[in-house]
């Protein structure tokens, strides 16, 4: 029994069909979401990155996941849609707040930067227009190395033949330079019809040009990995993480490194974070400087 | 032994609203997968289709479909099932979509997964009960879930599915 993950469904402003996205998605299967916000630092009125909604506005109580006893669990995730590096600001504040980051490219120069020296986690496939430049196949190894993930949506495929044509050619493409590794398959819907079951979109895997083990595997076990890329990437390799501790107490923050590795000294490349401004926060992981590698 | 292999796949339709549920049937099922299958694999697709495939039983209350398929294609047809955005019944539209649950070989091995999945389904509804009265009508249901061998395959099935019904609204 695998664990099933849907990691882009849309924001939307509508809290009744959010939540009913939510329930549909756990009643097909899916035992973890992200919300997805999207940034378009080109357009006029996007220029601001918007701030995650906190889960426990949506639900007091998460449903439970069809054929498992666990409620789902719901993550945030940014897509920033970018022509050019500079829109994109490294360690930006802002970013602390999501689960995931992912870059959708829309220029050739920008994809080769995201897939070799970028920090995030998801490279988004163009699947609504023609493929604005080609894949290489130095960046897309350089991407698969590092661990970055190569997503394409589905929903517009259900919705429009056209879009269906530039998905299937777009993840054609795709998989002829990356050869099935490394992909996973999201819907990037915000309505709950839209919405396929984990088995339906395996077997659209198979259209997509992936083979039936890299199909399931898109749903599920790469998912899987792209969350823990995103974890290492938020705490500094996965060796040193803070914890806010609660605010009764008198010290403010808390060092911990597990007992594992003692070479590495404690502090290398780690500044303490700033004071807790913001403790409405929930008690997470919060982000110091990665070390340099 | 020479024996016809086909492929019985056990979806879910799921809708907006339950009682646009009820306005399908068989035959809008039947027209909606065939048309879908010919848009997405155009008429190589719809020529797989045309002799194999029946829809061999629908619960409108439930939206439990069974969908049968040659074994040489139902792969093909079966990556067409999720474009069905939509099913058509004597000029009503219905939104909706498939959510296939189970594949099986034969219809009795879906209808024993069918009966397992209707009692995680009354486990699922027993929380949101309101009233003690309807956590017993739950309980009952659960307890008498089996495939009936005396009323006969149709008949004891659609028993089953029929006591999870009444707390499904």
């Amino acid at each position: 029994m695998s664990v099933f993950m849907d990691l882009n469904i849309s924001f939307t402003k509508d809290i009744k069909r959010l939540r009913n996205l939510i329930e549909t998605a756990a009643n097909l299967g899916f035992s973890t979401v992200a919300i997805n916000y999207v940034y378009e630092p080109n357009l006029k009125d996007k220029r601001v990155i918007p701030k995650p909604m906190q889960v426990s506005a949506l639900f007091n109580k998460l449903p439970v996941v069809q054929g498992k006893s666990r409620p789902i669990t719901v993550l945030s995730r940014l897509t920033i849609m970018a022509s050019d590096a500079s829109h994109f600001r490294q360690n930006a504040a802002e970013f602390r707040f999501y689960d995931l980051l992912a870059v959708q490219p829309t220029s050739e120069k920008l994809f080769h930067a995201v897939c070799m020296m970028m920090d995030v986690d998801i490279i988004c496939i163009t699947v609504t227009e023609k493929l604005p430049f080609f894949f290489k196949r130095a960046p897309v190894k350089g991407a698969i190395e590092r661990g970055l993930a190569f997503e394409i949506s589905y929903s517009a495929a259900i919705r429009d033949s056209t879009m269906r044509r530039y998905t299937l050619a777009n993840s054609a493409c795709l998989m002829e330079r990356c050869k099935g590794k490394n992909v996973i398959v999201s819907s990037g819907t915000d309505q709950p019809l839209e919405l396929r079951g984990p088995y339906d979109i395996s077997n659209l895997g198979l259209l997509f040009g992936l083979s039936e083990g890299d199909s399931k595997a898109a749903v599920s076990s790469t998912c899987r990995s792209v969350l823990l890329h995103a974890e290492t990437r938020r705490t500094a390799c996965g060796i040193i993480y803070t914890i806010q501790t609660p605010p009764e107490s008198s010290h403010q923050q808390g060092h911990e490194a597990p007992p594992l590795d003692d070479n590495r000294p404690t502090s290398e490349g780690a500044e303490p974070p700033p004071d807790s401004e913001d403790l409405a926060m929930p008690p997470a992981a919060k982000r110091t400087k990665p070390a340099p590698i | 032994m020479v024996r016809l292999k086909s492929r019985y796949l056990l979806c879910e339709i799921n809708v907006a609203a339950p009682c646009n549920r009820l306005l399908l049937d068989d035959r809008a099922v039947n027209g909606a997968v065939r048309e879908a299958v010919a848009n997405a694999h155009g008429d190589y697709g719809a020529s797989r289709c045309g002799i194999g495939f029946t829809v061999k039983y629908l619960n409108a209350h439930t939206g439990i479909v069974f969908l049968r398929f040659p074994k040489s294609c139902y792969r093909l047809i079966w990556s067409a099932l999720p474009f069905i955005t939509v099913i058509e019944n004597r000029g009503r539209k219905v939104h909706c979509s498939l959510n296939c649950l189970h594949v099986g070989g034969t219809i009795r091995t879906c209808q024993k997964f069918l009966v397992r999945y209707n009692t995680q389904q009354l486990h699922r509804m027993l929380p949101k009960c309101k009233s003690e009265k309807e956590k017993e009508q739950v309980r009952e249901a659960i307890l008498s879930c089996s495939i009936n061998p005396t009323k006969g395959r149709r008949g004891g099935f659609e028993d089953e599915v029929d006591s999870g019904e009444e707390e499904e609204e």
